[in-house]
């Protein structure tokens, strides 16, 4: 037991390390994978993350849209993001959850496939979207660059954008 | 500077509802030009705005004001009769005067409206030579520079940071120089040969509101009347006059916060209800059911109190809007040379604040309507032996959750030819369409968008714009329109509105497996019907209601909804109506009435069509309320795919040999499962097994077998045999299987609760291989031997 407490403090040290003490230089990311991709959205912009509840379908939306659930009495829409990014519908899994982001007053709950974690990046390691999706309607806000692994991080703002 | 606001906002408040009442009271006047109590209060009215726009430095408003008071003085002392010709200008005056006012609401100013030619003609009536000098450059250019900006901007000085000796001086200084430009004025009055009474009566109301001011106010106000009140009757308790009752002024916005929250508690109040039926469902018999079901009575009964009493505050009087006609129909006959007489009744009716304010311009439009096309001229009516006096009747009364405006007229009525003649002619429909309308359809026609009959456009009407705009603004309301009508006799317009907006009675109706909430106020009837009695005309369903045809259109095809199996023998018409026109909304089964509050879908999926918004059910679910509207308007482009025989493709497929019937078998103890499967051996059918409900559902909703029966054992893990049967019961798909329940319980109870969940027989363990078969074979109905 105090073995693993011993690693989870070890691991806080290795995030607090030294080159990311300067708060205005992090970034605090919740990271999720959708299909085989690992995409992340600033942590601020998160509302809460729930496990999957019954929805109701809502006529005439694109397949992505799979309708409006009832958190705690306000109506929400529900996007699958799954379909949203063009990959095939699955099935909800244990590990499916719904984000629900909030860009000001506009709230949407997103379907995932599954959590990853926390993550603080420095402002130094994200860099730009890549030139072929730097149009004006990319969702990619920037790629972020981690020891073993880059993760994207999509804009808030355009995920929450009616597109029809 | 804030205490300037507010005074300046409580004087417009007051100012526009003196004014309502001055319109009407000038009206009646003209009927009674000696009733002298009528006049005193008409005065009162002109006098108090007079006062107080002298006081708030608004020198336009009050030179108006001024003029008219002269001429109503005159009236009031018997020196002038108010014929006619008066009247138009003293009326004319009053529009100018809300002109001013809303001016000064928008702009802090009163600038901008001109009315030399008005004042001189008021002038020229009190007996003056209607030269009357622009009172605007004089006052203008005496006040000083802080008087003109306390008056005219917003960045003035700051009263409240004067120190009081400061005020005082400032307002002894401001009183000086008014007295001076009303003796100025006096004298110039004078020189015209005239008697002024006038006083600038400040308003006993005005300052005392303003806490800062009040106390160096108070004494002003008493300097000014005591030497100068040289008119006995110059009413001081003229703003008193007006507040009859005990009130206080609320923020509507204050209001509809409340009547959100209250939302949020009915909806909580339709969630406890059910989780309270559910409750009492398990636990029945048990004590505490008693107490838990007299605090869900108690707080559905006071949520429905509170709401109503909520509701209640944001009412107001129909008269409010009702007031303004009297002036209407007197300008109008004028105009028209019609002789016209307004009855109103039923004024103390109340409706939503909402409404009201928005349930005046349709008024106006078919009061107008009645005004020119309905009511003949005198020398017509009295050809056709009526009197030459038209009558216009306006009454409001409740009728269930509705209230009911009806307009009626005793005119030349509408022409059910004539109108579809006209419409032919401006191509808003075609002469097929035309004759199958009936003359209810026809007299609809006079909402639609550029229709006119008027065979020429009046400064009144013709222009084929405003029955379109109250079909517009009834619609809005979600109310309805009816009209009766017979020629020479006259028409009769019903408008009927839902009493509020924001919480509604819905019709919850089922589309297989999704709900949808249609608002009651808009449904008129609902009718089982069978598929023969739908009928296909040019590729559009219809059904005969009565004698009427009503066109159908299946809600399904309306909101997309996927068909995957097929209807029961009977499906239902809902039957909507909105202003004019009517639509039968063909749905799967009716669920039933429930209070539902609106809510929005949010910025993300607003404006889909045909939803108008959403609401949480007492089981948490989402239900999205139908915009009935949008309805009418889609169900004329849908394709209409109405045949209620739908696919019946894939249900009786044919069972040719036994092994074509298929049984599911849920229980949890293997071996159980293996004495069932045995008795069924010599039957021949083939059988599905599960351990458990969940796998049963999954295996049902895997949609691999098509069962024709179910044998469920009652206690099983994870879920039990009652909460798979009601499962199963919850999608129409499944509801015809028959479920056979096979179960050592034998108490009496257990046998109520299956039937509750809806199964067919009751097999207790144990039991004979024969009865076992004899039963499964008479559920799934089949007719050959193995």
């Amino acid at each position: 037991m105090s073995e693993k407490l011993q690693q989870i403090i070890n691991k806080q040290q290795i995030q607090d390390d030294p080159s990311l003490t300067d708060l205005d230089d992090i970034v605090q990311l919740v990271g999720f994978v959708i299909g085989d991709e690992e995409y992340s959205v600033p942590i601020l912009s998160i509302q809460e993350i729930i496990k999957p509840i019954s929805w109701t379908r809502v006529p005439q939306t694109p397949n992505y849209v799979l309708g409006v659930f009832n958190l705690r009495g306000s109506v929400i829409p529900l996007i699958d993001l799954r379909m949203r990014f063009g990959l095939r519908e699955q099935k909800h899994t244990e590990d499916t959850r719904f984000i629900v982001i909030k860009d000001e007053d506009e709230v949407a709950g997103f379907v995932i496939d599954r959590l990853t974690e926390a993550i603080r990046l420095s402002k130094r390691d994200i860099g730009p979207a890549p030139e072929a999706a730097q149009t004006s309607d990319t969702m990619i806000e920037g790629v972020g660059k981690q020891k073993d692994k880059i993760l994207t991080i999509l804009k808030v703002a355009k995920l929450l954008e009616r597109t029809f | 500077m804030d205490e300037f606001e507010e005074i300046l906002q409580d004087f417009l408040v007051e100012a526009f509802e003196l004014l309502e009442q001055l319109d009407q009271d000038l009206v009646e006047l003209e009927n009674a030009p000696e009733d002298l109590e009528l006049l005193n209060r008409i005065f009162r009215v002109a006098h108090t705005i007079k006062g107080a726009s002298s006081f708030l430095n608004f020198d336009v408003l009050t030179h108006l004001t001024h003029h008219m008071e002269d001429v109503l003085n005159k009236a009031r002392h018997g020196e002038l009769v108010l014929d006619a010709d008066i009247m138009d200008v003293v009326l004319e005056s009053i529009d100018l005067m809300k002109a001013l006012l809303i001016t000064i609401r928008d702009t802090s100013k009163d600038q901008g409206v001109e009315l030399g030619d008005i004042v001189s003609r008021l002038d020229k009536i009190s007996g003056g030579d209607g030269d009357v000098p622009a009172p605007v450059v004089e006052a203008e250019a005496t006040p000083s520079p802080q008087a003109v900006k306390a008056a005219s901007t917003e960045e003035e000085i700051d009263y409240s940071e004067l120190s009081e000796d400061d005020i005082e001086a400032e307002i002894q200084r401001l009183l000086v120089e008014r007295q001076e430009s009303d003796k100025a004025k006096r004298a110039a009055k004078k020189a015209a040969g005239e008697s002024v009474p006038e006083i600038p009566d400040t308003p006993s109301s005005e300052p005392e509101k303003s806490s800062a001011l009040a106390p160096v106010a108070a004494p002003v106000v008493a300097k000014k009347v005591e030497p100068k009140s040289d008119d006995s009757k110059a009413p001081a308790p003229a703003a008193k006059a007006t507040v009859v009752e005990q009130t206080i002024r609320v923020d509507v916005k204050r209001l509809d916060h409340l009547m959100n929250l209250i939302g949020e508690l009915v909806l909580g109040k339709n969630r406890l209800i059910k989780i309270n039926d559910d409750v009492e469902e398990r636990y029945e018999g048990e004590e505490f059911l008693e107490e838990l079901n007299q605090v869900v009575s108690i707080v559905s009964l006071v949520t429905t109190d509170l709401q109503i009493a909520v509701m209640k505050t944001r009412m107001l009087p129909i008269g409010k809007v009702f007031n303004k006609f009297p002036r209407m129909i007197r300008d109008l006959s004028r105009e028209l040379n019609k002789k016209i007489e307004l009855v109103i009744d039923g004024e103390d009716t109340e409706l939503d604040k909402s409404i009201v304010e928005e349930i005046g311009d349709p008024l106006v439009h078919i009061i107008r309507n009645s005004c020119d096309h309905g009511i003949e001229m005198p020398a017509v009516r009295a050809a056709a032996g009526k009197p030459e006096l038209g009558i216009i009747t306006l009454k409001a009364y409740n009728e269930g959750n509705h209230i009911v405006i009806q307009i009626d007229d005793d005119g030349k009525g509408l022409d059910a030819d004539m109108l579809r003649t006209k419409s032919i002619e401006k191509e808003i429909i075609t002469e097929k369409e035309a004759d199958n309308m009936s003359d209810k359809e026809a007299f609809g026609l006079i909402f639609k968008p550029g229709f006119s009959t008027a065979a020429q456009v009046t400064n009144v009407s013709g222009r084929g714009v405003g029955m379109d705009v109250v079909k517009t603004n009834i619609e809005r309301l979600n109310g309805i329109i009816d009209i009766e009508s017979k020629v020479g006799v006259g028409t009769e317009m019903k408008l009927k509105i839902p009493l509020t907006l924001a919480i509604i009675q819905a019709l919850l109706v089922a589309v297989q497996e999704e709900f949808y909430a249609i608002p009651l106020a808009s449904v008129l009837e609902t009718v089982r019907i069978s598929k023969e009695e739908v009928y296909t005309v040019e590729n559009r369903s219809v059904m005969r209601l009565r004698e009427e045809v009503l066109s159908l259109v299946h809600i399904g095809d309306i909101f997309e909804v996927e068909r995957i199996f097929d209807h029961n023998e009977y499906s239902y018409v809902v039957v909507i109506g909105l202003a004019e026109s009517k639509l039968g909304l063909i749905v799967d089964s009716l669920v039933g009435q429930e209070e539902i509050v609106i809510k929005s879908l949010g910025e993300y999926l607003k404006g889909i069509e045909g939803i108008a918004g959403a609401t949480i059910r007492g089981d948490g679910g989402v239900t999205l309320i139908c915009d009935v509207a949008a309805l009418m308007q889609m169900a004329t482009t849908v394709k209409s795919t109405v045949a209620i025989s739908g696919g019946d493709d894939d249900e009786p497929t044919e069972k040719n040999k036994p092994s074509d019937y298929k049984v599911l078998i849920v229980d949890d103890s293997k071996t159980d499962r293996l004495i069932m499967s045995k008795s069924l051996a010599p039957l021949g059918i083939t059988l599905v097994e599960a351990s458990d409900g969940l796998e049963a559902l999954n295996i049902l909703k895997s949609g691999e077998h098509s069962f024709d029966g179910m044998l469920i054992d009652i206690e099983m893990p994870r879920m039990d045999g009652y909460t798979l049967a009601g499962e199963i019961k919850k999608y129409s798909k499944y509801k015809h299987i028959p479920l056979i329940a096979v179960t050592s319980r034998t108490g009496k109870a257990d046998r109520m609760r299956g039937v509750e969940a809806g199964m067919v027989e009751y097999i207790t363990k144990p039991y004979s291989p024969d009865y076992l078969m004899s039963v499964v074979k008479r559920n799934i109905k089949m007719t050959m031997e193995a």
